[in-house]
């Protein structure tokens, strides 16, 4: 009995607070967890349940039934391991604990910008960091004018809604005066963007539009899945949780078929294919194109629907056929460069046209952001469209970010009755200003560097198709050019093109101060002349929901579970405390204090009339019955399949176009996206292929995934991830390096085996790595996820951290669109010496680093 | 009784039930059943990625390793200070206040990978099924609560006979009657694929017989559109494949090892 009631009040001691612990960074989120606290410290976190605090019938859980089987939805959230682990990253010895100034910057003298990512961190006081940010900002106001003050906003961070990282400086730079806005690119889904758009539409991403109900047409019709470059086992971890895990599960249970078609058996063709067919990196639209060629060859398609679907088909078909350039593109043409045999690739051409197959996608695969990712993406949009795009089972679906931009039409599983939304109260960034100077993000280090530069599009991450027609330039017409920078949640240096590049471009004498905020001092914080230390999501009150996990949407006020870290604030906290500075506290705050923000956020949120906010506090959280008439959305593209005429699609001809009627208006010489899709070994932009002469000193290409363990620069420090043998690869030194996926033939060649530290490089530098020698990576083909902590042992030149962005194409997409090719590149890999590199570099090696989450505080600050 | 049932074959491989054990027992003391685990290296619950095969025919199957609570566990005799004992439920505990370091129940334990020596807190660990949760009312360990695909299932060995029933223990020649139960453990595999190299057409159709150079027992396998065979589930043997098609000749692969699994390749049929 007395062990009882210990238990009773050990139970009772821990207090439990509902969180959003996802990482897609805007306003709404998902993997909904329970974060159990006692003493000030968070004991646990873990699933919540549905049921916890309502019944099932108050709202109403969907079923769906196909082929005699039935799918439910879990009583709990599926929450992923990047959720699961997460205390170990609010409580990382790399936490930022006070404001740090990098120790020989002084801004009233000497600032040796040249020492950015070498020079060591001091910890100074908030209001000696606040008075030098204040002074900084007016002196450069004063001396160039505000525009030269360029905000960097729009990185990969926690998910909060009052408190959004994702710039909140944005609203008190214009009561300033104004500034320059580094415009994010679609990264992620470039190739859909810059390509698919001018085939289909379906804006604003370019992925299939609308998905609704695609999920259920699945399980109705479909009887093959073709998974291109998609890994659904990974990409939507940190995103949406594990449902895209249990609908492959019951997919195969209904006997449809799954084929994994990328460079690496990926973690869900692991455990979920039928057969992988490896395909070496950006080489899909060459695939694309043997198939197609076996189709028109044997007739294999829908030519009905061809000839009252689309627009453009002779071009397409002269194309394929060789009557173009008098190279038909035939099995064995697309064998030499694919790797793939001429007898699969028919197979695979034999298979699809017979059998209702759909698409699946997972935003970033590999596949479709390498260089010229226009090509894949268009192809993969024309072969659907060769298939009947849109009858029953065949479709695009995508496994990740169903409600993205809290868009019902986002959405392929069954439909909540609301999609709640919390964009009036967030106070991250918001649209930007049509007279705002901007820059693409691709082209931040060019802009620096090299002024003036000009593009075409990307005034936003979601551009109508035809901004990508209207030209821009920097710096724009009365302004300045960048002294400034200011950044938040920053991650640049290892999520974009060529960071090295961009690392010369922070170092350029021309950016006079450097600006950061964030939780963690790892990446483009080792550049910064001021850090300012943030919050993590367990240290602030803040709105909470869940759009993205296919089971529920869920609305939950957020309440600070422990106290700040050290001397740490939110973002939106930090920025109010610099407009105080600036004497625009009030202006900036609209009068409302954090409290009424959050209020205002539930008031407006579209479920404000279903609960009372008095009832939402005491439950805790509020889930969003099922739309009692799901079942009743036509499916994707259903309408247009049957009506062409009556439901267009947003092209220009309102069909599917084999010739883009914008694109040949536009550019029609082009020719590295050309009005028809073409595979395009190399041009002025890349030279990424094994046809390119660059292929004899560089001859294997790489496939850089969004990573497994962590959501792009996310989680690089958790301990309990890093130790699992996929996440990092211990070296001799102790140091746990990136793991470069290679095949056990590759490291023959080059005497390399499982475990040994080796280099990846190319003209654009070097990353090291930590070699994982395995049958899942295909031969002449490696791989290193995206996303990892940057650790300089020459800035610009050579990262130990594995940082494989430093390294990708500086050069966009294409000549004239500004996405960024990140997977799909030549490098050659090589076993390293370390003892050499160590003779080399002491400096680098001798600097301290945590045996179990590598680099961390004591790594850049102090000791000197 | 408690029993856990692990599904293999339901396993995504996302390490969940790892991390999981982890973020209950790590930095959290929960004496008298159990006290911290150390924050790396350890693992009272442990996932291991076993690649099979070679391009393409590759699969990943997750090994789990957790204590199996066994009933006629060997380190609770072999404990000298009897701190361990078992439950009235089957759950198997290490008194963290009574385990004197001695490391006689790690010899005994005739599983690998489950039993852990702390150095710091100098006493043997390991799993504990989360029993100051259950005690508590909870219904099942942190690790199969965070299962996503239901891999995982725990609770009393009656609710859960039917699992049971298509279970196997790990090691039963050991005869330390474990209450882990196992789905889909993996087996070898032949696998390949035929084609015609003068048309460059994958064959599908062939017929792919396996037969058992021990007793001769014959499996057949018709090829699909790519051409592919697998042969799952076999037991580690000798084995000669026999492939016929119509209009070419009959291929006979002999001498097949599956020791390991076996991607036999592309084969040429003429």
């Amino acid at each position: 009995m007395a062990e009882k009631e210990k238990l009773n009040k050990e139970a009772a001691e821990e207090k439990s607070f509902i969180k959003d612990i996802s990482f897609c960074g805007v306003a709404n989120g998902s993997n909904t967890s329970v974060v159990d606290v006692k003493n000030g410290r968070i004991v646990r976190i873990r699933p919540l349940y549905y049921d916890w605090k309502y019944k099932p019938e108050e709202y109403n859980p969907w079923k769906m039934e196909a082929r005699g089987q039935v799918l439910e939805p879990s009583r709990k959230t599926l929450i992923p391991p990047l959720t699961l682990s997460y205390k170990k990253r609010c409580y990382s010895p790399n936490r930022i604990r006070y404001p740090l100034k990098r120790v020989d910057w002084d801004p009233k003298g000497d600032r040796k910008i040249e020492n950015r990512g070498t020079s060591r961190y001091v910890r100074i006081s908030w209001d000696e960091a606040l008075d030098t940010i204040a002074s900084e900002i007016l002196r450069i106001k004063e001396k160039y004018g505000t525009t030269a003050i360029l905000y960097q906003s729009d990185q990969h961070g926690e998910n909060k809604v009052v408190h959004g990282p994702h710039g909140c400086a944005r609203r008190l730079l214009p009561l300033l005066g104004g500034y320059t806005l580094q415009v994010r690119n679609p990264d992620s889904w470039e190739g859909w963007s810059w390509g698919a758009k001018h085939v289909w539409g379906c804006e604003p991403v370019g992925q299939q539009v609308p998905q609704t109900n695609n999920i259920p047409d699945i399980a109705d019709h479909s009887e093959l899945l073709l998974f291109w470059g998609c890994d659904q086992e990974t990409t939507p971890w940190g995103w949406e949780g594990q449902m895209p895990s249990r609908l492959s599960y019951w997919f195969t249970d209904l006997g449809i078929k799954q084929i994994y078609i990328a460079p690496d058996l990926n973690y869900a063709a692991a455990v979920h294919a039928n057969r992988w067919i490896p395909v070496l990196p950006n080489t899909d639209a060459a695939l694309y194109l043997g198939v197609a060629y076996v189709w028109l060859t044997k007739g294999t398609y829908d030519k009905q629907y061809v000839a009252t679907h689309t627009v453009g088909f002779e071009k397409f078909e002269e194309y394929v056929l060789g009557k173009e350039d008098g190279v038909p593109k035939t099995p064995q043409w697309a064998e030499k460069i694919t790797g793939v045999t001429a007898w699969v690739i028919k197979a695979l051409a034999k298979e699809w046209s017979r059998k209702r197959t759909t698409v699946v996608i997972g935003n970033g695969g590999p596949g479709i952001r390498g260089p010229y990712s226009t090509e894949p993406a268009r192809l993969q949009v024309l072969l659907l469209a060769m298939q009947g795009l849109g009858k029953p089972g065949v479709s695009q679906t995508k496994m990740i970010e169903w409600g993205l931009f809290d868009n019902e039409e986002q959405c392929a599983m069954p439909r909540s009755s609301v999609l709640p939304s919390y964009r009036k109260a967030y106070r991250g960034g918001h649209p930007a200003d049509e007279n705002t100077p901007f820059i693409p993000k691709t082209l931040i280090h060019e802009a620096i560097l090299n002024p003036p530069i000009s593009w075409y599009g990307n005034e936003s991450e979601l551009p109508p198709k035809e901004s990508q027609f209207v030209k821009h330039e920097y710096p724009m017409k009365g302004c300045s050019r960048i002294h400034m920078i200011w950044t938040d949640s920053p991650c640049w240096i290892t999520c974009w093109n060529d960071g090295n590049r961009l690392i010369k471009a922070f170092r350029d004498p021309s950016i006079e101060f450097i600006l950061a905020q964030h939780p963690w001092l790892e990446n483009d914080c080792l550049f910064a002349d001021i850090i300012l230390p943030v919050n993590t999501i367990f240290e602030e009150d803040d709105l909470g929901s869940d759009i993205f996990s296919g089971q529920y949407n869920l609305v939950f006020p957020q309440q600070k579970c422990i106290e700040s870290i050290g001397e740490s604030m939110s973002d939106y906290e930090i920025v109010c405390e610099i407009a105080r500075k600036l004497g625009v506290y009030e202006e900036y705050t609209e009068g409302k204090s954090v409290e009424e923000w959050i209020r205002y956020g539930f008031e407006t949120s579209g479920v404000q009339d279903m609960i009372s906010w008095e009832e939402i506090n005491e439950k805790g959280y509020y889930v969003i019955p099922t739309d009692p008439n799901w079942k009743k959305y036509t499916p994707g593209l259903r309408k247009f399949y049957e009506d062409p005429e009556a439901n267009p699609l947003t092209t220009p001809t309102g069909k599917i176009e084999f010739e883009a009627t914008g694109l040949k208006k536009h550019f029609p010489d082009d020719d590295e996206r050309p009005p028809v899709p073409h595979w395009i070994p190399y041009g002025e932009s890349h030279q990424e292929t094994l046809e390119h002469p660059n292929s004899k000193k560089y001859p294997l290409l790489i496939c850089s995934n969004h990573p497994r363990w962590g959501v792009h620069a996310n989680h690089e420090d958790i301990s309990w991830l890093r130790e699992i043998v996929t996440c990092k690869v211990r070296g001799p030194d102790g140091y746990q390096y990136q793991p470069v996926w290679m095949n056990p033939v590759d490291a023959a060649k080059r005497g390399i085996k499982n475990g040994d530290v080796v280099k990846i490089s190319n003209d654009r530098g070097a990353v090291l790595g930590g070699a994982y020698v395995t049958e899942r990576m295909m031969p002449g083909a490696v791989s290193q996820d995206h996303g990892a902590k940057y650790d300089p042992i020459v800035p610009g030149e050579l990262d130990r951290g594995g940082a494989i962005d430093t390294i990708a194409p500086r050069k966009t997409t294409s000549r004239n669109a500004v996405g960024m090719a990140m997977s799909g590149f030549l490098v050659e890999v090589e076993r390293v010496n370390l003892d050499e590199l160590r003779r080399q570099y002491p400096e680098a090696f001798n600097r301290p680093f945590h045996p179990t989450i590598g680099t961390c505080l004591e790594s850049f600050v102090g000791g000197e | 009784m408690k029993a856990l049932v692990i599904d293999i074959s339901k396993c995504n491989g996302c390490y969940n039930c790892q991390i999981a054990c982890k973020d209950e027992h790590v930095g959290n003391d929960w004496t008298p059943y159990a006290r911290p685990q150390p924050d790396t290296g350890q693992f009272w619950m442990k996932v291991t990625d076993m690649v099979r095969g070679t391009v393409p025919k590759v699969r990943v199957t997750y090994l789990h390793d957790i204590c199996q609570h066994c009933d006629e566990a060997p380190c609770i005799p072999a404990c000298k200070q009897n701190a361990i004992y078992k439950r009235d439920d089957g759950i198997v505990i290490i008194d963290p206040e009574k385990c004197a370091g001695r490391m006689d129940c790690l010899d005994a334990c005739p599983y690998e990978g489950v039993m852990y020596f702390n150095e710091v807190l100098n006493i043997a660990q390991k799993c504990t099924f989360c029993a100051h949760l259950l005690d508590r009312g909870w219904k099942e360990p942190r690790c199969v609560e965070v299962c996503p695909t239901e891999a995982l299932k725990f609770g009393e060995e009656e609710e859960l006979k039917d699992l049971i029933s298509k279970a196997e223990v790990l090691h039963p020649e050991f005869k330390a009657k474990p209450r882990v139960y196992y789905i889909g453990l993996p087996k070898s595999f032949v696998a390949g694929a035929v084609y015609d190299p003068k048309e460059q057409e994958c064959i599908e159709g062939a017929t792919a017989t396996l037969t058992d150079s021990e007793s001769g027992e014959k499996l057949t396998a018709t090829t699909d559109v790519f051409g592919d065979f697998w042969f799952e589930n076999l037991k580690v043997g000798t084995f000669t494949l026999k492939i016929e098609a119509d209009g070419f000749s009959t291929r006979t692969i002999d001498s097949i090892s599956t020791e390991k699994d076996v991607n036999l390749g592309d084969i040429p049929l003429s």
